[in-house]
């Protein structure tokens, strides 16, 4: 019992009849005391009672002020109360419809008649909502008798058989589900009963991101009587799975399996409430829910550490904070970034580090688990050495200036040690103080960070706990105000711990119900999946610019630049799952477009040339030369010649717009991203003597083949580019450029080799040594280090997809049914040696109708970072993959395409997934898809047109499931 | 006190040795000492006397059999590390002679390996530290080696990938192997100055890299087993480099599970 007990519920259910008081004549004051406290403390209660509100309301009369809620779920399962300090108010009830009302009445009448025709005299009926109670013959000898059998002589069954009895004549009556119960003195039929007010708490709870293991279930009946289940066992229902269930009852008929035995009936139940307010007053570590479909072991060896602190990096699209946790002060590779604010050097800055504590007398051998809660965001670390420690923090997603953790451990071995301290990278770093706040600010040439941090310490029976809140204040300009720190930070605790945290957990729980992921038979592809969407969701503010670099803000990887991986890989799942993070994308590439149009102009180009790498100002901030390994200085020419991100900015934009149906963007403020892109690429196209179109110098997604001609994805995305950007003119009246541009575009030459059935990557691609790499090494390898860069320069093996980004991005400008012989073509040549390959594979593989290898891609992309498939984890996560990922769920596996309005839906699943549901906006509205063997089902709030595999498309509101035709294959798709 | 043992033959390889030996001792800040085991009637001892007396370096003859005494002066507690030339015409298979092979499978200290044509380097402080990248073999060089090395060492780490450890993707060439390198230096060399990274024989990129940055010393770690077979990159090394090569016994039990390398993530609380 006092292991069950030892944590900090945030949720409790409890059984009001013979659990909170032990008879109809004993006194609620002393529960009312204690509900009213527990809510004051932020805990949620829910009275379950099969009485109606009055009756539960009359005694127990708390009145609750706090952040914590009281709602009584009365009558059985149909009705429930919000409590506040005006009284209930009704948040639910369930009203039964005439043809349930006229069949529950039937239903009483025909087990009435059944009771009788078994000699049992039936004494009265009582009516309540939605449910008739039928009194059983009474009799001196059952009021007294504490024996079933002796009560019970209808039938040989006992009490079961009158549930049987009832149950089997309420759905001759015509009750679909009828809910029995029965005891000694009555049986009674409703349409609902206390699983329903378990249900709709748990319910309420997933919404505040409350589940299973916050949540106590006090009752006193759990355990059979007279052959039946107790009553309070209908609350544990699935959706509680995990919750702790405690018995305070007797249990006489035998204890249920799964529940806690404590006893000690009603003054049990109030030393459990007492229990729960005492942890919470003495500040202690909360808990996460151990849901191993939530929850991401993190690695606990020395060795990986840094990794951890990746993998663990705890971010809200503002701040990202990693910290894998040291026994003295910090762990290595710890890390606090700020988004968007680079330094003059162009490297994102590193702020003050404020998690660090100190742990006397622990040391580094001793075994520890840091637990990552997708769910909730928050980071559990465990310790198993002399002291027993345990340490939470979060960085809140509701208040993005806020932090907090706390820790608790035997008070020799805890220390608060300097709330802040400075980073581990060379910057200059000063200290403040405000009264009894500890300031902080870190420095370089054009950036500050300004961080504030206050303890609350104290020591209760030898436990000493720490809670430090935290805040912090900087700006892109470059001037970070220790003030603001200071004023958030007194605002923070004006909310509390407990009131940040609440926050925090219901502003992820909306994030989730937005994003969901489920992927049946396959729990470990599932968390993985969702581990990535985790990272996704943290990576981009969703207001304002989001700089969202390749390793987003888990690492100083690329020191924070920006690639074509937030436009492509990033942000259409972000326009997806959070719609106003991928705006804020697109806004960062917005404000940057002077910069772009002045670097187009330096080149003698007009429109607008965005760079391969930009950080603050927007600028090319590619490195032009860097070490190699013998020492010299190799130059870089992505900087120069990887200009497809101009057009990937464009298509970024534009399906933006079109996924969302956020028209307005592109007649608006998205419309330069198209159009003065097209216009770059107009000024960019040399036009040959018969008419054709060539880019030249270029380099495509394959860095092994650097500076070629004519590369099929470059040219085809220009194209696109023009094609998109002259719609646009037209629609706006401009048909002069826009007639130029669709010329120049029809002109582009595309690589098309009509024999072979393949785009050629570039001119002269198919005239290079036919390597493929099955001759070479088992993908994924870095063949540029294996073979050497010249050799594989040579040679037809390339490093990712590239003439198969444009079946990805825009299959409506690559020839019909080039997908299937294109990846037939360069799947066996591609190395996968970039980590922007495997999950893009993935999805065209499952397209083209071959979701198993699909499957084995898409496993590769999962585990990438999870496994360091690159060695480079501890540099930063690779968002691109885990952007991949999400591309691969939605757009390959569930074949998910924008026509128009309509949502086509294309199944494709691997034999080992039995289902597949993700959960997204499109068009505006959210929408939940899951697809099975033989059926999809579509969730929507409001009407929305879909069109599944080949058949015409049908209107779906709110659940609708359409059968596949048994006969569908994998399309012949573009 | 620490001690650099020096063990000396009569062969003309001795004085390679014996300044390598006080090199080591001033790359460790230990006092140098010599040994020489008088095991042959006719020998004449004057000359390592002589010679060691020139050096500055306290000689002590030995009494035979030669392999178990200089084992047992190796043994002594004060002996951080020993030094001994590679001995007679090493045999087939073998870069080493028998004593030297004896002295490397059953010394459990670090040992330096002095090859005939050494040329005695004038100072000792720039040390290549080749590591396959496993926490067995790389804890020796931290623990055991790390700890001696006085404090302007340079450190160069060398890590040669190979066909099954070669990395899987490399986004950004460059820098990815910068990430990567940093990354295996945390993990396995903290104290190195910087690491090289090559692809290909690991035993030919550390005589080539050894001679581009006119490395001191080489350092390895070993399973002490030059059973055909057995080291091959030790063997190897041992037998194309002319410079003297620290041998650190890999210890089984040096290995604790708390710090071992492992899968990063266990993916999920089962």
């Amino acid at each position: 019992v006092a292991t069950a007990l030892d944590r900090t519920f945030e949720a409790i259910v409890l059984d009001w009849d013979s659990t909170a008081v032990p008879d109809r004549q004993a006194g609620a004051s002393g529960v009312r005391a204690r509900v009213e406290a527990l809510c004051g403390a932020g805990v949620h209660v829910f009275v379950v009672s099969d009485a109606d509100v009055a009756t539960v309301d009359g005694r127990l009369q708390a009145r609750p002020h706090g952040r914590g809620r009281l709602h009584l779920c009365c009558s059985r399962g149909s009705e429930g109360f919000a409590v506040t300090a005006d009284g209930p108010r009704c948040v639910f009830r369930r009203t039964a419809s005439p043809t349930e009302e006229s069949a529950l009445i039937r239903a009483t009448e025909r087990t009435v008649g059944r009771l009788r025709a078994r000699g049992a005299e039936v004494k009265a009926v009582s009516e309540r909502l939605n449910c008739r109670a039928i009194e059983l013959a009474p009799g001196p000898a059952r009021l007294t008798s504490t024996k079933v059998e002796d009560v019970d002589p209808l039938t040989e069954a006992g009490l079961a058989g009158v549930v049987a009895l009832a149950a089997d004549a309420s759905r001759d009556a015509g009750l679909v589900d009828p809910r029995i119960t029965c005891d000694m003195k009555q049986v009674t039929i409703g349409l609902t009963d206390k699983s329903d007010s378990a249900r709709w708490a748990a319910n309420w709870l997933v919404g505040r991101g409350i589940t299973g293991g916050l949540i106590l279930i006090v009752g006193n009946g759990f355990g059979p009587v007279g052959g039946l289940a107790g009553v309070d066992s209908l609350v544990p229902v699935d959706a509680l799975t995990r919750a702790v269930v405690v018995s305070v009852g007797d249990e006489e008929g035998g204890e249920a399996e799964g529940v806690v035995q404590a006893g000690g009936g009603s003054r049990r139940f109030l030393e459990l409430l007492d229990g729960q307010r005492a942890r919470r007053a003495a500040r202690r570590v909360p808990d996460i829910d151990l849901d191993p479909a939530w929850v991401v072991r993190l690695p606990s060896t020395r060795a990986n550490e840094r990794i951890a602190g990746a993998l663990g990096t705890l971010a809200n699209g503002f701040i990202g904070l990693r910290d894998s946790g040291g026994e003295e002060g910090h762990g290595l590779g710890s890390l606090f970034l700020v988004s968007g604010v680079y330094a003059r050097d162009n490297q994102l800055l590193s702020g003050p580090l404020w998690t660090g504590l100190e742990q006397p007398g622990i040391h580094r051998r001793h075994s520890r688990e840091t637990l990552l809660d997708l769910r909730t965001g928050m980071l559990e670390r465990s310790g198993n050495g002399p002291a027993k420690a345990r340490f939470v923090r979060f960085v809140s997603m509701a208040s993005p200036h806020a932090m907090a953790l706390r820790a608790e451990a035997p008070e020799p071995h805890l220390d608060p040690g300097d709330p802040l301290r400075p980073p581990l990278e060379d910057v200059d770093f000063e200290r403040d103080m405000h009264g009894r706040m500890s300031g902080a600010k870190t420095k370089k040439l054009g950036a500050e960070i300004a961080m504030a941090a206050e303890d609350h310490v104290e020591t209760r029976g030898g436990l000493r706990t720490i809670e430090r809140l935290a805040t912090w204040s900087a700006d892109p300009t470059g001037t970070a105000d220790l003030d603001d720190a200071y004023r958030r930070l007194a605002e923070a605790e004006a909310l509390g711990f407990d009131g940040m945290l609440a926050e925090h957990r219901e502003a992820w729980a909306q994030r989730w119900a937005g994003a969901e992921v489920v992927i049946e038979g396959d729990p470990e592809g599932e968390l993985a999946a969702r581990f990535a969407v985790f990272h996704l969701l943290a990576a981009a503010a969703d207001s304002g610019e989001a700089a969202v670099g390749a390793r987003g803000l888990t690492g100083n990887g690329y020191a924070g630049h920006v690639f074509w991986d937030a436009d492509v890989f990033v942000l259409p799942v972000l326009a997806a799952i959070r719609p106003a993070a991928a705006r804020a994308m697109l806004e960062y590439r917005i404000r940057r477009l002077p910069e772009a149009r002045a670097a187009a102009h330096r080149q003698g180009r007009r429109g607008a040339r965005f760079p391969w790498e930009s950080a603050g100002d927007g600028s090319d901030v590619t490195p032009r030369l860097v070490r190699g390994g013998d020492g010299e200085l190799v130059p870089i020419a992505t900087g120069p010649h990887e200009e497809h991100i101009v057009a990937d900015v464009a298509w970024a934009a534009d399906h933006y717009a079109s996924w969302t149906g956020d028209a307005a963007f592109l007649i608006g403020p998205g419309r330069a991203l198209v159009v003065d892109t097209a216009r770059y690429w107009a000024s960019r196209i040399r036009i040959d003597a018969r008419g054709n179109g060539h880019i030249e110098g270029t380099m495509g997604p394959d860095e092994y083949h650097q500076i070629v001609d004519d590369d099929a994805y470059t040219n085809v995305m220009a194209r696109w580019n023009l094609r998109r950007a002259s719609d646009l003119l037209v629609q706006a009246g401009e048909t002069d450029e826009a007639e130029t541009w669709r010329g120049i575009a029809e002109g582009l030459v595309d690589g098309w080799d009509p024999d072979r059935a393949v785009y050629e990557q570039f001119a002269g691609y198919f005239g290079l040594e036919p390597l493929l790499m099955s001759d070479v090494a088992h993908p994924p390898v870095a063949a540029d280090v294996l073979l050497g860069s010249e050799r594989v320069a040579g040679s037809q093996l390339i490093k990712q997809a590239d003439v198969l980004m444009l079946h990805h991005l825009v299959p409506d400008e690559v020839v019909d049914g080039s997908l299937e012989s294109c990846l037939a073509f360069y799947e066996p040549r591609t190395a996968h040696g970039s980590s922007l390959s495997p999950a893009i594979h993935a999805s065209l593989l499952a397209r083209a109708g071959q979701p198993e290898r699909a499957l084995d891609l898409f496993r590769m992309a999962t585990r990438l970072d999870l496994d360091d498939l690159t060695g480079t984890t501890a540099g930063g996560l690779h968002l691109a993959t885990m952007g991949g990922v999400w591309q691969a769920l939605a757009f390959g596996f569930l074949g998910l395409a924008a026509e128009g309005s309509t949502l086509a839906i294309r199944p494709n699943l691997p034999k080992a997934w039995s289902a597949l549901g993700l959960t997204f906006h499109f068009a505006g509205q959210l929408i939940s898809v899951r697809a099975e063997d033989d059926q999809v089902t579509i969730n929507a709030v409001a009407p929305i047109l879909v069109r599944v595999a080949d058949q015409a498309p049908v209107w779906c509101d709110s659940t609708t499931s359409i059968a596949l035709e048994p006969s569908f294959a994998a399309p012949s798709h573009k | 006190v620490s001690t650099v043992l020096v063990a000396l033959d009569a062969s003309t390889g001795a004085r390679a040795v014996l300044e390598t030996a006080v090199r080591v001792g001033e790359l460790t800040g230990a006092h140098v000492e010599a040994v020489h085991v008088h095991a042959d009637p006719r020998e004449c001892d004057d000359t390592l006397e002589a010679l060691a007396a020139r050096i500055g370096v306290p000689l002590k003859l030995l009494e035979p059999p030669v392999e178990p005494a200089l084992i047992a002066a190796m043994g002594e507690p004060d002996v951080i590390v020993a030094v001994i030339g590679t001995g007679g015409a090493p045999g087939y298979g073998r870069p080493v002679g028998h004593t030297a092979t004896s002295i490397l499978e059953s010394v459990d200290k670090p040992v330096v390996v002095v090859p005939p044509e050494a040329v005695s380097p004038g100072t000792m402080v720039r040390l290549l530290v080749p590591l396959e990248g496993t926490e067995a073999s790389s804890r020796p060089v931290r623990e055991r080696l790390v700890p001696l090395l006085v404090a302007d060492a340079d450190v160069v780490a060398l890590h040669v990938f190979t066909d099954t450890t070669l990395p899987a993707m490399l986004d950004r060439p460059h820098r990815d192997l910068d990430m990567l390198g940093s990354e295996f230096l945390a993990r396995h060399l903290p104290r190195a100055n910087r690491i090289e990274l090559r692809t290909g024989p690991v035993a030919t990129w550390v005589t080539e890299v050894s001679e581009e940055y006119g490395s001191d010393l080489i350092v390895l770690s070993w399973s002490q087993s030059l059973s055909p077979g057995r080291s091959h990159v030790v063997r190897e090394v041992l037998g194309d480099s002319h410079l003297p090569v620290l041998l650190l016994p890999i210890v089984p039990t040096d290995i604790n599970e708390a710090d071992a390398v492992s899968p990063p993530v266990d993916g999920d609380l089962a």
